[in-house]
């Protein structure tokens, strides 16, 4: 493929295709904030389309949208109001674990302060289904730990 | 909106996530969610334990703070994890700057807590022994308390700065004390002028009020035990008690004038609230005076000036 002789990098757009096969572009700046596909823009070059196996084409346009707000330094309380305002508890999961896996930790951070308002006082079993987590303590380590944290149950309403 | 397929699942089960995911979404909740969540699996209940969870409970300067400890205790609070070193100190206190301080985080919600200890407080007439005595009493947490012998001028002042309080906090301050041995007089019908203001403010004080220090009145108000209809001990025996009332003169709004029982034994007067924005550096200066009735004042044993955040039912 034909190169340009020093291209400035902030009219350079890298392409990244997603697990289910979609191409999508994204400027190089904001790529940048994405530490893996940085990595795999230093190891295949920025020509190729970098390959992104675990992101699909659901969730990725999300964070590119994210990264061009965070490029042009608009991110602001009411921008990630509205970004997350209508996605349901799954939607932001899939986010959460797609930025985790790119490494983006700008929009890791703030998904995180996100799941853990979702999650505020809300049930032990709540909180297993929410992350797909099976119980494995035995019923004489649970109740041990129930006991110690006895405190921290009141005002629970445990079948929530 | 979003529909995920059988396909994209499998790609992206939540439950391989990573335990440094789980120390992070823990961090962004509270104490109290991290010990409760710590049940769901191991992998929470390691994720629960981490430093880099705790770290973020603790006051961004904690470690400035408990440098100012002194050598012995600082020493063991740094081999502490960053969790067992937050739950000592929502448990004791730990005295810093030379024992005139003792520092604390809440319970609740790990904000910070001083108490100014007598020695550091502002007492008029306090280096003159018939007036006030300074001793040593085994459930205090500092070495000396200031027993007050008798004084007509009773004057307490005592000074924090804004930027030691933690952010956006809605503080009560209170004067921590307690009768001592011999009867404490002259404060149940005279109040003391409370206050509370920024100093070199020149504006008005942020609260004023009028504050009883007599635990007795207030522990009866408490209970709402009228004085009797009748006067003589015998028809306490002989008579259906009266039924209970509240003094003509006060209401329930009253009890906040007295003072309040603490589970450490002794007696906390609220002198006043101070809402703590964050950011500045202010001095705000707490003050409780009688000095207007000229009557002699006695019996107390006063530990210091607490400055802790108001409980939320308030």
């Amino acid at each position: 493929m034909a190169q340009e002789a020093s291209s400035s990098t902030s009219s350079k757009t890298i392409s990244l295709k997603t697990g289910d096969g979609e191409i999508f572009e994204i400027e190089a700046s904001a790529a940048k904030q994405m530490k893996t596909v940085q990595r795999l823009i230093d190891d295949l070059g920025d020509d190729i389309t970098i390959p992104l196996h675990n992101v699909f084409s659901k969730e990725l346009p999300k964070i590119i949208e994210y990264y061009k707000k965070d490029i042009t330094g608009e991110i602001t309380k009411d921008f990630e109001a509205e970004f997350v305002k209508d996605l349901n508890d799954d939607e932001v999961k899939v986010l959460f674990l797609a930025a985790n896996y790119l490494d983006a930790n700008k929009l890791f951070e703030f998904l995180s302060q996100n799941i853990a308002d979702r999650l505020e006082s809300k049930s032990v079993e709540y909180v297993r289904k929410y992350f797909g987590v099976e119980n494995d303590f035995t019923p004489e380590e649970e109740s041990k730990l129930r006991e110690e944290r006895a405190w921290s149950f009141r005002g629970i309403k445990e079948d929530e | 909106m979003v529909v995920i397929m059988q396909e994209q699942q499998e790609a992206v089960e939540f439950h391989d996530l990573p335990e440094g995911c789980i120390e992070n979404v823990l961090s962004f909740t509270t104490p109290r969610d991290v010990a409760r969540l710590s049940l769901v699996s191991s992998t929470f209940r390691s994720a629960a334990q981490s430093d880099s969870v705790w770290d973020k409970f603790l006051p961004s300067d904690y470690r400035s703070i408990i440098s100012q400890c002194d050598e012995e205790i600082d020493n063991s609070l740094y081999v502490l994890s960053k969790k067992d070193l937050y739950v000592n100190l929502t448990q004791k206190p730990i005295l810093i700057d030379d024992g005139k301080k003792s520092f604390q985080l809440d319970k609740v919600d790990g904000k910070k807590c001083y108490m100014l200890s007598a020695r550091s407080l502002f007492i008029v007439w306090g280096d003159t022994p018939r007036y006030w005595k300074w001793i040593s009493v085994p459930d205090s947490r500092f070495s000396q308390v200031a027993e007050l012998v008798s004084v007509c001028w009773f004057e307490i002042r005592g000074w924090i700065n804004t930027s030691m309080l933690s952010p956006n906090t809605l503080y009560g301050v209170y004067l921590v004390f307690k009768a001592s041995t011999s009867r404490t007089y002259g404060f149940e019908y005279q109040p003391c002028e409370a206050s509370i203001l920024i100093a070199g403010g020149g504006g008005d004080p942020v609260v004023e009020r009028n504050v009883f220090l007599d635990a007795e009145r207030g522990r009866r108000l408490r209970y709402q035990i009228v004085p009797r209809r009748r006067t003589g001990i015998f028809s306490r025996y002989l008579e259906p008690p009266p039924p209970p009332q509240v003094e003509q003169t006060e209401s329930v709004d009253d009890l906040q004038k007295y003072p309040k029982e603490r589970t450490d034994g002794w007696l906390e007067m609220e002198l006043g609230e101070y809402f703590n924005e964050g950011g500045d550096d202010k001095e705000v200066e707490i003050s409780v005076c009688e000095v207007k009735g000229g009557g002699w004042k006695g019996g107390l044993v006063l530990q210091g000036i607490e400055i802790k955040p108001k409980p939320k039912s308030c």
